[in-house]
């Protein structure tokens, strides 16, 4: 592994002066060798996804210097990336939802004339690709359409379709199931072998023991030490991404007695955006302190079901019940107020209004409640001890609340802000779609604990994600949701991850 | 809202205008000069709204259009005058048009400007500019007669009784070649995703405001060469209102296209149409002493309203439309 040194930073600063007082990357030292993968570890908030924009040319550097084979390079934008053959799979997706998958692709065809229209071209490219990478599209979609599992794959394969030198990961793996993460692993191989760098990030740390050479960790923009795997313990690195260890167990605590049934569902039909019938003929029902996981590869009809429970998508057929109470098409805000919450899928676009301040999106559902409100005039010291409580105990990392719109923070940090008010007033019904998706392994472990407080105290809690382990750790009882329907249930007790991965590639073992 | 919904409203509004074509046509005028008017009335409308469907897909809106009319119009006629051609004149009207649009642009995306009020403060601007303009050139207020051979000519359409005028024609062209270049070539992709998600251009190594200045100076050439069309195409004059809102009308046709320019192109002809319809009322005799002459002159903008308040909140913009692209 002593490739050369294909893209390096060396003392790199980066500071958003009038919105955070530290630096956000504090004199980084940071390299990426031919032939090896190196991963890119620390808590959320860290500057992970700074540093990487700043290597890809999405950032400008506020000091320092970036070398590309040795050479000093000043990038502008993420043009001047990409002519030294650095390409990223960004965290935020840049997928244009208006268009298809194959002509997001095409949007990449920089060298082509403006005038051509070389679809069909991409369109043969990118199934070969698709099919080569074992990375599932259906080329011909709306992205818009896309469920977030496949939107990670979309935006996989566009950069992959260039072939950079460099390809960094935002995160690449938060929303695959287990089968498509080791499908990816092989192709960063494989690419590292063919003399390629590849900048990984990632949560997971039994990923970087799989997949990478290296490991650097940050911690609030300052570098902890960069390592090879091969000589680095688990434990080690843990202690320093978080600082002192702490157990990193949950407790999953009494098993409780079911009580009521809360969430009635009765062979729902849902339609998916572009009118095809997503969930045909789903029923199930979630009794009070019951976790049901919902397992399955995105894209499955969960994001439909979701929505239809929660009223933000209309059933074409069936009954949804909460409490014994017909919710059936009800308006979504109708559905909250009787105790139902929501965390989306898509955090940026369903889960926090982006142009908002933190204050503000924390009592969007609220706000009209007397605590909040009188006559419509908003109590502002309320809400801000309010949020203050909520900032400090779900440790979402802010500049301020009232001041900076909610855009500017960072993934793990608004699925906290999500989390947080969603969870805080202890909901009815909870459903929650990748509920630690992109949070650190400290907050995972938080986010567990709170659902399992929840559930003692009754709550009932569908639980959608394609993390497996998640579904396994946390469910009383595992559905398989496969091309609209249920095609199986399980108690976790019976559940083994081989069943359940059998069911969920529809190998029919039930 | 689907395409087909927007295009049986249209039809919906084609055939009340034709009933209305049967009721004048009993009162004796004749049907072919209703088409008439009524296409010359779409040329300008189709050519701007057209237009106006490039620049808002990529982003840009452009509320500048009666601006840009106005602007146009006498820069035309000036220019036709100094080479004697009317040709040239509306060429030379697109080429301003194209240079306003492209203004618009770089203040939109390079300035970072609040384009609502750019595009406000064209309107207001060109209001006494080309009041100012008429005094400066020509030393006369507020109107201005060129000589009769500077109009363009019409042709006439074989095997009709019609003469429509070459630029009608070019304005159909127009919306062909827009809606082939939107949907069939990566130009049309690049303009398409700059108004969506900025970002997915930008990640492409594709400068967004590039993509944006390019699609506001078509929009604004396409609304030069109506603007000019208008003294040098129709009315074979100029005189200082000569748009008469023509500018919002065209705006209004954009909404209800939902930026599809065949359907702009449709929606400028029925508004084009009405208005040839309350043209030829109000100088019916007959009908004229039946119905008040203002009430008739008001349908087009009231269609206009009407039209904006159902579609306005039908239509999914492109999700960046009118905000800067900012990468940090
Ligand atoms: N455009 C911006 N303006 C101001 N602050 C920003 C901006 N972008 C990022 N930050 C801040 O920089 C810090 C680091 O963010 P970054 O996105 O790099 O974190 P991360 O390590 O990727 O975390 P996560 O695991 O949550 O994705 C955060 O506190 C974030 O709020
Ligand atoms: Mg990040």
């Amino acid at each position: 592994m002593s490739g050369e040194v294909l893209v390096e930073a060396r003392g790199v600063v980066k500071s958003f002066p009038g919105v955070w007082e530290h630096l956000i990357l504090d004199h980084i030292n940071f390299d990426v060798r031919a032939g090896e993968v190196h991963a890119l570890l620390g808590e959320n908030g860290a500057g992970k996804t700074v540093l990487a924009n700043i290597l890809s040319g999405f950032y400008t550097l506020t000091s320092g210097q970036i070398y590309v084979r040795g050479k000093p390079v000043h990038f502008k934008s993420p043009f001047d990336a990409i002519k030294n053959g650095i390409g990223m799979v960004h965290q935020e997706f840049t997928l244009v939802p208006s268009l298809t998958v194959v002509e997001n692709i095409a949007l990449m065809l920089r060298k082509h004339n403006p005038l051509s229209y070389p679809l069909k071209e991409v369109r043969e490219r990118t199934l070969e690709l698709s099919e080569r990478y074992g990375l599932k599209i259906e080329p011909d979609r709306l992205v818009e359409h896309l469920s977030l599992g496949e939107k990670q794959r979309v935006e996989i394969l566009k950069v992959l379709y260039w072939e950079p030198d460099v390809l960094i990961l935002d995160e690449p793996t938060s929303v695959l199931t287990i089968d498509e993460a080791r499908e990816l692993f092989k192709i960063l191989r494989r690419m590292a072998e063919e003399g390629k760098g590849v900048v990984f990030i990632t949560h997971r740390i039994e990923e970087i023991m799989a997949v990478a050479d290296r490991v650097t960790v940050l911690r609030l923009g300052r570098k902890m030490g960069t390592f090879k795997v091969s000589e680095v313990g688990k434990d080690e690195l843990l202690r320093l991404m978080i600082g002192e260890m702490e157990p990193v167990r949950y407790e999953r605590g009494r098993s409780v007695e079911w009580g009521r049934v809360v969430l009635e569902v009765r062979d729902l039909h849902v339609l998916s955006d572009d009118g095809r019938e997503a969930v045909k003929g789903v029923s199930f029902e979630i009794h009070e302190g019951e976790i049901l996981g919902i397992a399955g590869v995105s894209g499955n009809g969960q994001r439909e079901l979701a929505e239809a429970i929660t009223g933000l998508r209309k059933a074409s057929r069936g009954r949804i019940r909460l409490m014994g109470l017909d919710i059936t098409n009800k308006p979504a805000g109708e559905i909250a107020k009787l105790g139902v919450r929501h965390i989306p899928e898509e955090r940026r676009r369903m889960g926090v209004v982006e142009p908002m301040c933190l204050a503000e999106n924390m009592i969007i559902r609220e706000y009209k409640e007397k605590t909040f409100s009188t006559a419509g005039v908003i109590k502002s010291k309320v809400i801000t001890e309010h949020s203050k409580r909520l900032v400090e105990r779900f440790k979402i990392l802010t500049p301020d609340i009232w001041d900076t719109e909610v855009r500017i923070l960072s993934g793990g940090n608004i699925q906290r802000l999500i989390l947080a008010r969603e969870l805080w007033k202890g909901p009815k019904l909870l459903v929650a779609f990748h509920p630690t998706y992109g949070l650190d392994l400290k907050a995972v472990t938080h986010t567990h604990q709170h659902f399992m407080e929840l559930r003692q105290k009754g709550a009932a809690i569908l639980l959608i994600s394609e993390d497996l382990e998640e579904i396994f750790l946390l469910s009383d009882r595992i559905a398989v949701m496969l091309d609209g329907r249920i095609v199986g249930t399980l108690g976790a007790r019976e559940a083994t991850p081989e069943k359940i991965g059998h069911m969920m590639a529809g190998v029919g073992a039930s | 809202m689907r395409v087909w919904k927007r295009l049986l409203w249209a039809l919906l509004g084609i055939a009340a205008l034709a009933m209305v074509s049967y009721e004048l046509s009993q009162a004796g005028v004749r049907p072919v000069k209703l088409v008439e008017t009524g296409l010359l009335a779409m040329t300008p409308l189709a050519l701007a709204a057209v237009g106006e469907c490039i620049n808002e897909k990529a982003g840009v809106i452009n509320i500048g259009i009666e601006g840009i009319f106005l602007i146009t119009a006498v820069v035309g006629v000036y220019w036709a005058e100094v080479f004697n051609s009317g040709l040239i004149g509306i060429l030379m009207g697109g080429v301003f048009g194209g240079l306003i649009g492209a203004v618009l642009g770089v203040l939109s995306t390079y300035g970072k400007a609040d384009q609502i009020i750019a595009g406000m403060g064209l309107n207001v601007m060109s209001l006494g500019l080309v009041q100012y303009l008429l005094m400066a050139i020509w030393a006369f207020p507020g109107i201005h007669i060129f000589p009769r051979e500077l109009v363009v000519p019409r042709l006439s359409l074989p095997f009709t009784e019609l003469r429509i005028s070459p630029f009608t024609l070019i304005a159909v062209a127009a919306a062909v070649l827009a809606t082939l270049m939107l949907g069939r070539t990566l130009l049309g992709l690049r303009i398409r995703a700059a108004g969506d998600k900025p970002e997915a251009v930008d990640v492409a190594g594709i400068n967004v405001n590039h993509v944006r200045i390019l699609a506001s100076a078509l929009g604004g050439f396409l609304a030069g060469v109506g603007g000019a069309f208008m003294p040098l195409g129709w009315f074979g004059g100029l005189v200082k209102e000569i748009s008469a809102g023509r500018g919002f009308i065209a705006l209004a046709a954009v909404v209800f296209a939902g930026l599809n320019p065949l359907l702009a192109l449709i929606a400028s002809f029925i508004f084009g149409y009405a208005e040839g319809v309350a043209f030829t009322i109000v100088v019916t005799p007959g009908v004229k002493e039946v119905i008040p002459f203002h009430f008739i002159q008001m349908i087009p903008y009231l269609l206009t309203i009407i039209i904006l308040a159902i579609f306005v909140t039908f239509r999914r913009f492109p999700n960046a439309l009118g905000k800067p692209y900012i990468r940090e």
